[in-house]
């Protein structure tokens, strides 16, 4: 029986591991981005993290919209003096009309500079209005990702006052999360065919501080509408953990064929099962550890008091 | 004179010659006082001293520029072109751009982003048959240039001739018109083009804010101000450096190549002069233009200013 038992730790030990390896080295991709945000969230001591979620608790009654807008885009709505242009709105505005705009020619060129040639002229500007924006189109998608983010937070935002009201059931953990990365997720489907080409250029060097932050807004906002409320290690676990399950998940969206991305939802299902049991399976490796190393040190005292060592002469 | 190789002369551009002829009929009471390099004189003066300059040197203008800074002035261009990043279809008017080098590049820019367009086009089009891909390179021919357009415009006639003269050498013929006009009184409707750009011309204008006025008025919304300038270096150790060859061997190089000693020394003084990058960045911002920047090339040897009109 304790031979069963050994093996059977064996057993969860060497899976636990596998799952462990799994979440921590994500496909070849996105290893920058996601050992960028563990490397982060290691090494500024908790620092500006602490400082972040303190914002979101603290302004979390205020309006979560806020902390989506300010990573990007940082509109001023206040007028400036000697700043007017058409219409009194300020360039921010003006620039993100643009953008937005500029989304519908994206399927057509892509996220470059022509797309947003295309939506300034839509606006009646002229086209070398493009030339506001960074030559490689990186400002639309910031833009894009930024506003699906506003747009995530309110659906989550919403579902949390109807359960409030008593209007619908809270949802599980598991379940609440699989539906908020599948409803994000959803937002990029019509411009799925270019989407490649924007998580390329999200990894560029030069970009990367604006996605990534992003990225951990995003999902800070998942867990905080999830009710986490942890204020250990355990709050960067959880984030490194979703933020894993989003990034490999967009991934094998992008390469999904069936029919209404079936495969990728089901892939998420077991991702996020997945991570519930990685709880229990690190609790289990803690135990089996610990009991390993006790072991080793009753063998070593054993070892000892055969040899003679242990008397007292 | 005949071999005009497509080089450049950075050299003076000069603007307000009809101005100046009338200040001549007038007499010396005309205007108010001004420099010309490092000597006062009146406005009417300095747009006829500068309408004289630029006659003279028109012919060698190309070499000199090339020989004084040592063909990194192509360079320049270039990446002033980059900066811009026209997309087909896009107007631009060249002020001052006498000898048309900006226009040329311009030309050449947005022909190579058609054609990168239209090879991606065909890429999504793999099951063509050989009558729709000879139709299809038939009519992106013809459309090759068909909307994008520069108006190159000079006050003086002499640079505009050599100008000319090199588009024909060059092949360059469509999508291409010369203009004489004043950058201070541009004869030109109001919001009609998308880019103005001036390479090194407003150094050489006289009222500086005037030009950057007109410049606001021919724009159309959403277009953009963008000029090429000498502008002021605030290393200590490349200035020294920079005075030193700007004022031991340039007039040197301009006596011995074009038998011009005055004219260059105009030019390193007139640089000397003129603005450094804050101040016309508040002149331009003055004229009403949004999104001002700038960006130094070599230290601050030449400087980019941009601005929009929204």
């Amino acid at each position: 029986a304790a031979a069963g038992g050994l093996w059977r730790a064996g057993w969860r030990l060497w899976r636990g591991r596998a799952v462990v390896r799994w979440q921590l080295y994500p496909p070849q991709r996105v290893l920058q981005a996601s050992a960028t945000l563990r490397r982060a969230s290691d090494e500024h001591r908790k620092e500006p993290f602490a400082a972040t979620s303190q914002q979101q608790f603290d302004s979390h009654p205020a309006d979560p919209q806020l902390e989506q807008e300010p990573q990007h885009s940082r509109p001023s709505y206040t007028g400036q003096g000697g700043q007017e242009s058409e219409d009194y709105e300020s360039e921010e505005q003006l620039q993100h009309r643009i953008l937005t705009a500029a989304l519908e020619f994206v399927p057509e060129h892509g996220w470059t500079a022509e797309a947003i040639a295309e939506g300034a002229k839509t606006l009646g500007l002229s086209v070398a209005a493009a030339g506001m924006f960074h030559s490689d189109g990186s400002d639309l998608i910031l833009h894009f990702v930024s506003q699906c983010n506003t747009k995530l937070s309110e659906l989550l935002e919403q579902e949390q006052k109807r359960v409030q009201l008593g209007e619908t059931e809270k949802k599980p953990t598991d379940q609440f999360l699989r539906d908020a990365v599948e409803a994000r997720l959803r937002m990029v489907i019509p411009y799925i065919e270019k989407w490649p080409q924007a998580l390329s250029i999200l990894l560029l060097p030069r970009n990367i501080p604006s996605s990534l932050s992003l990225l951990t807004s995003m999902i800070d906002d998942i867990w905080h509408y999830a009710g986490d409320q942890s204020t250990d290690f355990n709050w960067y676990t959880r984030r490194a953990v979703l933020t894993g399950i989003y990034n490999t998940t967009e991934l094998v969206m992008m390469q999904d064929s069936s029919p209404d991305f079936e495969d990728t939802w089901r892939f998420l299902e077991n991702r996020v099962a997945d991570a519930m049991n990685m709880s229990d399976t690190a609790n289990q490796v803690q135990s089996t550890g610990e009991a390993v190393v006790q072991g080793l040190m009753g063998a070593a005292v054993t070892i000892r008091n055969l040899t003679g060592l242990n008397q007292r002469r | 004179a005949v071999g005009l190789c497509p080089c450049r002369l950075l050299l003076l551009r000069r603007d307000g010659a009809l101005r100046a002829l009338r200040g001549c009929v007038r007499g010396l009471a005309a205007g108010p006082e001004t420099h010309f390099g490092f000597q006062t004189v009146t406005e009417a003066e300095r747009r006829e001293k500068i309408y004289q300059v630029f006659e003279s040197v028109a012919k060698k203008y190309d070499v000199m520029n090339d020989s004084m800074t040592l063909g990194i002035h192509r360079v320049w261009k270039d990446i002033f072109m980059h900066k811009m990043n026209p997309s087909p279809g896009t107007l631009l008017l060249d002020v001052a751009g006498g000898t048309g080098d900006i226009a040329f590049r311009f030309i050449n820019y947005v022909r190579a982003v058609r054609e990168r367009q239209l090879q991606q086009k065909l890429k999504r089009q793999q099951n063509l048959s050989w009558q729709e891909i000879s139709e299809s390179y038939r009519e992106d021919k013809s459309k090759s240039l068909e909307d994008s357009q520069v108006v190159v415009c000079d006050i003086n006639k002499e640079m505009l001739k050599v100008g000319k003269q090199k588009a024909q050498n060059l092949g360059y013929s469509e999508g291409l018109s010369w203009v004489l006009g004043n950058a201070e009184e541009l004869p030109f409707d109001d919001d009609k083009f998308d880019v103005y750009t001036i390479a090194f011309g407003i150094r050489n204008v006289t009222r500086i804010d005037l030009a950057l006025q007109e410049a606001y008025r021919v724009l159309k919304p959403g277009g953009r101000f963008l000029c090429l300038e000498f502008s002021h270096v605030s290393n200590p150790l490349l200035s020294r450096l920079y005075d030193l060859y700007s004022f031991q061997v340039i007039p040197v190089l301009g006596e011995v190549i074009a038998g011009d000693w005055k004219s260059y020394q105009y030019l390193v003084e007139s640089i000397r002069r003129f603005p450094p990058q804050e101040e016309l960045k508040a002149m331009i911002e003055d004229a009403g233009f949004f999104k001002v920047d700038y960006q130094n090339l070599n230290g601050g040897i030449v400087a980019i200013h941009s601005g929009f009109k929204l």
